[in-house]
């Protein structure tokens, strides 16, 4: 019982003694990631903001939303003195990989709502060639499996 | 701050028991199954039926009875004596061809970790992977936009594909990414390849099914059986066994040393592969689909207890169902793919069979998981649950649809 009281694992804020699976604490942030205690340490957060912030350059643009909601708790709170050192490089990774993802999803959604409501009147006959289930007839591609 | 009362109470204060925990972590475990199955049936019945989709999805909930059984009525109509012999025989051969060939795959998976060859399963089980959530992925989406006239552009289609199948790869694969999106990549794995495998005819789905389960009651608790030989080496080892697993996140999560302990597990995770559709194809299909199927993962490899001791770190992967270093209960892919296979297969008759099985399917689970209880090692997961679920399939299927029948008709009941 004594072992409530004690003093807390270094890396937990003095705040989370409290809720020690919490979060976030008097402010500042006690995990990086939306996995808690369960998920990665500041070091190797940093490290993984950074590689899915270029891997989402490779057309994966789903890496950059993944960045954003795995870390989560870094980009909805500010940057506060008792925070880690690597909170504002993160901050910044996912901060741009947001900004990337939202644009991207704006041009996607844009596109691909062009392609089904405008259908036949904006493209032609083109339309029929083009739409998916038609072209899968075409090239047999369900008879694959 | 208030001594005199945690002291007082040992129980609520510094430990907590099992029945704190025991219905959370049961929940964590029966719900993705729930989901897979759910998956599995809306998959089944609105791509096999000429229904669109919101009436696939309310005929799910209203009586079964008022859709006429149209599949079993084509049923019986396809069926003569003579091609049911036919039926069963050729069934009996394909499940016992795929029986064996995990079997040899089994044992080959456990001569490369002996050898301690990791790497290349790793990368083999990635590729796999891949292959799954893209090929049959694709597949599957294409059979969705076909059936409901979706008006997609093949250039918004290839890069969602692409997108989502690149990114399950490392989700099911790179060990710091968010568990939600681990477990939920894992159930779509689940639900692709079980949606595949009801594709086989009928009489072979279910041959196959009951030689699995077989074959893992066998595998596993047999002492020369190839799983249990996979855990022992591992335990020895102090090693993770590559294999796709389901890990429901840990009931009360602590920082500190439970922190590593997760990361440990998650580092070393890895995937095995049986490639069991290979024989189930060489009876039925052509080439193309063997190519395609080598990849095939049907994972059935699940974790191993060594509960309690947080120390220990050990993540042995084995068939069935097992517990994690941290208490968190792993549960094999192997086992979503094959019981949403059962239910899948039940969707395909009427929607009574799919109740009826699922419940059956869910207290298999709980049976198995009270067995976990007991005697701590990794145990079996589809004996019980299969075996349940094709009596009450059998069982509604002969006795249950008549009663409720003449009970609807004659506005008794229902």
């Amino acid at each position: 019982m004594e072992g409530r009281d004690d003093q807390p694992t270094a890396d937990v804020e003095s705040g989370a003694r409290l809720r020690p699976s919490a979060v976030r604490s008097r402010g500042a942030v006690t995990w990086p990631s939306v996995d808690g205690p369960l998920g990665v340490s500041w070091e190797e957060a940093e490290t993984s903001a950074r590689r899915f912030f270029f891997w989402g350059f490779a057309f994966l643009p789903l890496l950059w939303a993944v960045n954003c909601f795995y870390f989560w708790p870094v980009l909805v709170s500010k940057a506060s003195p008792s925070s880690s050192p690597h909170f504002n490089r993160i901050r910044s990774y996912v901060v741009w990989s947001s900004i990337g993802f939202v644009i991207f999803a704006v041009l996607l959604t844009a596109w691909a709502l062009t392609f089904a409501i405008g259908g036949e009147h904006l493209f032609g006959p083109m339309w029929k060639d083009l739409v998916m289930y038609n072209l899968a007839d075409k090239l047999q591609l369900t008879g694959l499996m | 701050m208030d001594d005199g009362s945690t002291d007082s109470d040992p129980v609520t204060a510094g430990e907590s028991s099992i029945l704190d925990t025991l219905g959370e972590d049961v929940i964590r475990i029966v719900s993705p199954v729930s989901l897979c199955m759910l998956l599995v049936v809306l998959l089944v019945s609105s791509l096999s039926s000429t229904n669109d989709l919101s009436s696939s999805v309310s005929s799910l909930f209203l009586s079964s009875t008022t859709t006429p059984t149209s599949f079993s009525s084509l049923n019986l109509l396809l069926l003569g004596s003579d091609s049911t012999w036919e039926e069963i025989k050729s069934a009996l051969v394909t499940a016992l061809s795929f029986v064996v060939v995990v079997t040899l795959l089994t044992f080959l998976l456990v001569l490369l970790f002996y050898f301690r060859c990791t790497n290349f399963l790793r990368i083999y089980m990635g590729i796999s992977s891949l292959f799954v959530l893209s090929f049959l992925g694709g597949f599957i989406f294409l059979l969705l936009i076909s059936h409901f006239k979706i008006p997609i552009d093949p250039f918004t289609f290839a890069i969602l594909l692409f997108n989502l199948s690149v990114v399950g790869v490392f989700a099911v694969f790179m060990p710091k990414f968010p568990i939600s999106m681990n477990q939920g990549y894992l159930v779509a794995i689940g639900v692709l390849t079980a949606y595949w495998f009801t594709m086989l005819p009928e009489w072979t789905t279910w041959a196959l099914l009951i030689a699995m389960s077989l074959y893992d009651l066998a595998a596993v608790l047999l002492p020369i059986g190839p799983l249990r030989l996979l855990v022992e080496l591992a335990m020895s080892r102090n090693e993770e066994i590559p294999a796709l697993v389901y890990e429901a996140r840990p009931v009360d999560p602590q920082p500190g040393d439970r922190v590593r302990v997760w990361r440990e597990r998650t580092d070393v995770r890895i995937e095995a592969t049986e490639n069991s559709t290979n024989s189930a194809n060489v009876q039925t299909v052509q080439e193309t689909r063997l190519a395609v199927s080598e990849e095939i993962t049907a994972p059935l490899i699940e974790a191993f207890p060594q509960t309690g001791d947080r120390h220990l770190g050990t993540e042995e992967v084995e068939d069935g169902i097992g517990l994690g270093s941290s208490g968190a209960i792993k549960l094999g892919l192997g086992d979503f793919i094959f019981y949403s296979v059962l239910v899948g297969r039940a969707a395909m008759y009427d929607y009574m069979t799919v109740y009826a099985c699922y419940l059956a399917i869910m207290a298999g689970l709980g049976v198995t998981l009270l067995l976990l209880a007991v005697y701590r090692k990794a145990l079996p997961a589809l004996p019980v649950s299969i075996m349940l679920g094709v009596v009450f399939y059998l069982l509604t299927r002969v006795l249950l649809e008549v009663f409720v029948v003449q009970c609807s008709s004659n506005l008794l009941m229902f």
